[in-house]
C-alpha cells in the first residue's frame, strides 16, 4: 500500500474514531440523564435482582418502550411513580429514553429459579398455549406475536423470555382489568380476557421458565405478519 | 299585652335588624360587581379576524394562560375538558372549550365569551373560584378576541361533560354569590399596568393562584399577593415571588428558568414544571425577560419567622446519609453541578417554612419538564424504595438546616404521611 493509501486510511479510521467516540460518549450522557430510571431498572436497564418486579428494560424493542413510556404519561398504564416521572415529557424525548434502552444488550438470563416447578399437567397446559394457542376461542399462539423464540419482534412486540412470572401474572391481569391498555385494538386485552386465571398462572410460570442465556434480540421489523391487528403494534410497525 | 301590640315590639327590634343587613349585603354584592356579572350576553358565533397572525397570537396566550393543561383529560383531545380537580368540597371538572356546538362553546358570541373570562358567570350559572376569572379579568378585549378566535379554530369534539361531585353548600351554584359578596373583589388593575411582565404575571398567567397566600375558604385576599403559601390540595408548597425570594436569580436566569424549567439556581418541578411544560415554554425572550423583571420587582415580604437550629439529636446521621446518595450530584457543599443538577443552596425546597417539596423530591424523585431549551433534562432519582422513613427524615433535616438555614426537626413518622403519589 503506497502511502497516499495508508493516509487515507487512517484518515478514515480517524474520522470513524471520532464518530465511534461521540457517540459512545453521548450514549454516557444519555445514562447520567436517566439516573431516575436507573434506581429501579439498573444502570444498563437491566432490572434490579432481589426486586424482580422492576422490569428490565435493555435490548427490549424501541417502539415497544416508547407506547409504554407514552402509556403511562396518558394514561393507558397506570403506575404513579412512572407518571409522576413522564408526565411533563415530550414524545421526542420519550423517543430518545426509548431508543437508549432498546440499543443496550438485552439481559442474559437463565431460567427464573425463583418461579414454582410446574407439575406435567400445568406444563402441558401453557405449552399449549404457548405454542399452538387455542383456535376454537380464538387466541393465537403466544409464539405467533412474539416469535418462536419468544424473543419478540421489533419494533413494537416485547420479549417474553426472561421474565419474572408475578410480573408476567400481574401483566395479564391489569389487561383484564384494564388498568394496562394499548392503543385500540388492544389485541392484549382481548386475549388476557379470553384467558382463565389458571391459565395465565400456568402461563406465567412457564414463560420465567424459559431463559434467555444467549441474549437473543427481538426478530428484525417484517419478519413474520402478526395474526391479528393490534393498535401499539401498527402505531410503531415500520413497513419495509 | 295583646298579641299585637307583642308583634308590633318584635318589629320595632327586628325591623332595624332587617334593614341593616340588608344594607350590608347590598355593599358587599356592590362590591362583588352588582348585577353586572350575572346578565350573560349571548347570541350566536361571532365573525372575529382569524388571520393567521391573530389565531398565533391567541395560541400564544392560550399557552401561556395553560388553557389545555387544566381543559384536558390525561390522554384525551386538548381543550375538550374533563380533567378531574379535587377540592376540600370534592371534585370538579374541567370544561369543553372546543367550538362543538353542543358540548364546548360553538355557539357562544365574543361577547358572551370575554363575559365569562372577565366575570366568571357563564350560561350555565356562578362559576367556580377553581377558574381564574378574576385574573382573566385583566386582559384586554383585543387579547381575548385573539384566544376565542383561536379556540374557534380548533376541531370541534363532542364531549359528555362529567358531573362535579361536590358537597353542599358547594353544589348548589347560587352559594357562590355569598362567596362572590364575601371574598371576590374585581380588580383590574393589571390591565391598566403598562407594564407588560406584570399584565402577563397576573392576567393571562394567574400565578397568583398558587403563589398568593389564600385567606378562608379559597379566597385570594390582597394581602396575601404574591406570598407564598401551601397550594390547597396539592401538597406542594409554592414560594413567594418577591425580590427577596428571586435574589439568587438574575434577571436572565429567571427568565431562562421560565422557558426552559431549569437553571443551575433551581429546577422546576411539581406543578411548577406542568405550567413550564404545558404553556410558559413558549415565552418569547421579550416576554419571559418582562416576567422577570416584574416578578423580581414586587417587594419582598416578611421573611417566615426562623427559629435557632437546635443541635442535631437524631439517630441516624443526615449528614452520612447525604454524602452516600445525594453529594454525587448536588455536591458536598449542596453546590449543584452547573448544566446537571441544581444546586440546594438556597433552593426553595431547602428554604421553605413548609418542608413538603423537600420530602416528596426524596421521596418520588423528578424530572424536569421537556422544553425546546431543555430537551434532555437530567433527572432525579426516587429514595422511597432506597431508603427508610427515618433516613429520608435525616436527610431532609440535614439538608435544610444546612442549605436552607432552617429550623427542621422532621420525623420518620412526618415522612410516612407524605407517602402516596398524588396526581390529580
Amino acid at each position: 500500500m503506497n502511502v497516499r493509501g495508508r493516509a487515507r486510511r487512517f484518515a478514515l479510521g480517524s474520522v470513524l474514531a471520532l464518530a465511534f467516540g461521540a457517540g459512545a460518549g453521548a450514549a454516557e450522557d444519555l445514562g447520567e440523564h436517566l439516573r431516575a430510571c436507573a434506581a429501579c431498572h439498573g444502570e444498563h436497564g437491566e432490572g434490579v435482582r432481589g426486586a424482580e418486579y422492576f422490569p428490565h428494560l435493555a435490548g427490549k424493542p424501541a417502539g415497544y418502550l416508547f407506547e409504554q413510556l407514552q402509556g403511562f404519561r396518558d394514561g393507558r398504564r397506570a403506575n404513579r411513580q412512572m407518571t409522576w416521572f413522564v408526565e411533563f415529557a415530550n414524545d421526542a424525548w420519550l423517543h430518545t429514553i426509548a431508543d437508549y434502552y432498546a440499543a443496550l444488550p438485552p439481559r442474559t438470563r437463565a431460567a427464573d429459579t425463583s418461579a414454582p416447578p410446574q407439575n406435567a399437567a400445568q406444563r402441558a397446559l401453557a405449552e399449549k398455549l404457548g405454542r399452538d394457542g387455542d383456535p376454537a376461542r380464538d387466541l393465537p399462539a403466544c409464539s405467533a406475536c412474539h416469535g418462536t423464540n419468544l424473543a419478540g419482534l421489533a419494533p413494537g412486540v416485547p420479549a417474553l423470555v426472561a421474565l419474572p412470572a408475578d410480573y408476567i401474572a400481574a401483566q395479564l391481569g391489569s389487561w383484564r382489568a384494564g388498568t394496562r391498555q394499548s392503543k385500540a385494538p388492544d389485541c392484549m386485552q382481548q386475549i388476557a380476557r379470553a384467558l382463565k386465571p389458571d391459565e395465565i398462572q400456568a402461563i406465567g410460570d412457564w414463560l420465567s421458565h424459559q431463559a434467555n442465556a444467549d441474549g437473543v434480540r427481538p426478530a428484525p421489523a417484517g419478519s413474520f405478519a402478526l395474526p391479528r391487528p393490534c393498535g401499539a403494534v401498527a402505531a410503531t410497525q415500520v413497513t419495509p | 299585652m295583646s298579641v299585637r301590640r307583642r308583634l308590633g315590639l318584635i318589629g320595632l327590634i327586628l325591623l332595624p335588624l332587617l334593614l341593616a343587613l340588608g344594607a350590608v349585603g347590598a355593599v358587599l354584592f356592590a362590591r362583588q360587581g352588582g348585577f353586572a356579572p350575572y346578565n350573560v350576553p349571548n347570541g350566536g358565533a361571532s365573525d372575529v379576524p382569524h388571520d393567521a397572525a391573530t389565531l398565533q397570537r391567541g395560541e400564544y396566550l392560550a399557552r401561556l394562560g395553560n388553557c389545555a393543561t387544566c381543559h384536558t383529560a390525561r390522554g384525551g383531545k386538548p381543550f375538550a375538558g374533563a380533567r378531574g380537580f379535587v377540592t376540600g368540597y370534592g371534585w370538579i371538572y374541567s370544561t369543553n372549550l372546543t367550538p362543538d356546538v353542543a358540548s364546548g362553546i360553538g355557539d357562544w358570541s365574543l361577547p358572551e365569551f370575554a363575559h365569562v373570562l372577565r366575570n366568571g358567570v357563564s350560561r350555565h350559572g356562578v362559576l367556580y373560584p377553581v377558574f381564574p376569572y378574576a385574573h382573566f379579568a385583566a386582559l384586554t378585549d383585543d387579547d381575548i378576541a385573539a384566544i376565542y378566535a383561536y379556540l374557534r379554530s380548533l376541531p370541534p369534539v363532542a364531549t359528555s361533560q362529567p358531573q362535579n361531585l361536590l358537597e353542599w353548600p358547594a353544589s348548589w351554584r347560587p352559594a357562590l354569590i355569598g362567596w362572590r359578596m364575601l371574598y371576590y373583589r374585581p380588580d383590574t388593575s393589571a390591565a391598566a399596568s403598562s407594564d407588560r411582565g406584570r399584565y402577563l404575571a397576573d392576567g393571562i398567567g394567574h400565578c397568583a393562584m398558587c403563589h398568593s397566600r389564600r385567606g378562608e375558604y379559597g379566597s385570594l385576599p390582597a394581602e396575601g399577593y404574591f406570598a407564598g403559601g401551601p397550594i390547597p390540595w396539592l401538597r406542594w408548597y409554592a414560594p413567594p415571588l418577591d425580590s427577596a425570594q428571586l435574589a439568587r436569580y438574575s434577571e436572565a436566569q429567571l427568565a431562562q428558568y421560565l422557558r426552559a424549567g431549569q437553571t443551575d439556581a433551581g429546577a422546576a418541578y411539581g406543578p411548577m414544571a406542568e405550567v413550564i411544560y404545558g404553556g410558559l415554554h413558549v415565552l418569547t425572550d421579550a416576554d419571559a425577560t418582562a416576567m422577570a423583571r416584574w416578578l423580581k420587582s414586587v417587594p419582598a415580604h416578611a421573611p417566615a419567622a426562623t427559629q435557632p437550629l437546635p443541635a442535631m439529636t437524631e439517630a441516624v446521621d443526615g449528614a452520612a446519609v447525604y454524602r452516600r446518595v445525594c453529594a454525587d450530584c448536588h455536591a458536598d457543599d449542596g453546590g449543584g453541578q452547573s448544566g446537571r443538577y441544581p444546586a440546594l443552596r438556597d433552593a426553595v425546597a431547602m428554604t421553605a417554612p413548609d418542608a413538603i417539596n423537600a420530602v416528596r423530591l426524596v421521596l418520588y424523585g423528578g424530572l424536569p419538564p421537556t422544553t425546546a431549551a431543555n430537551p434532555q433534562p437530567y433527572s432525579m432519582p426516587p429514595f422511597v424504595y432506597r431508603l427508610s422513613a427515618a433516613e429520608i427524615a435525616a436527610v431532609v433535616n440535614y439538608t435544610r438546616r444546612e442549605f436552607g438555614r432552617r429550623s427542621s426537626a422532621l420525623t420518620a413518622a412526618d415522612v410516612e404521611a407524605d407517602e402516596g403519589i398524588v396526581l390529580e
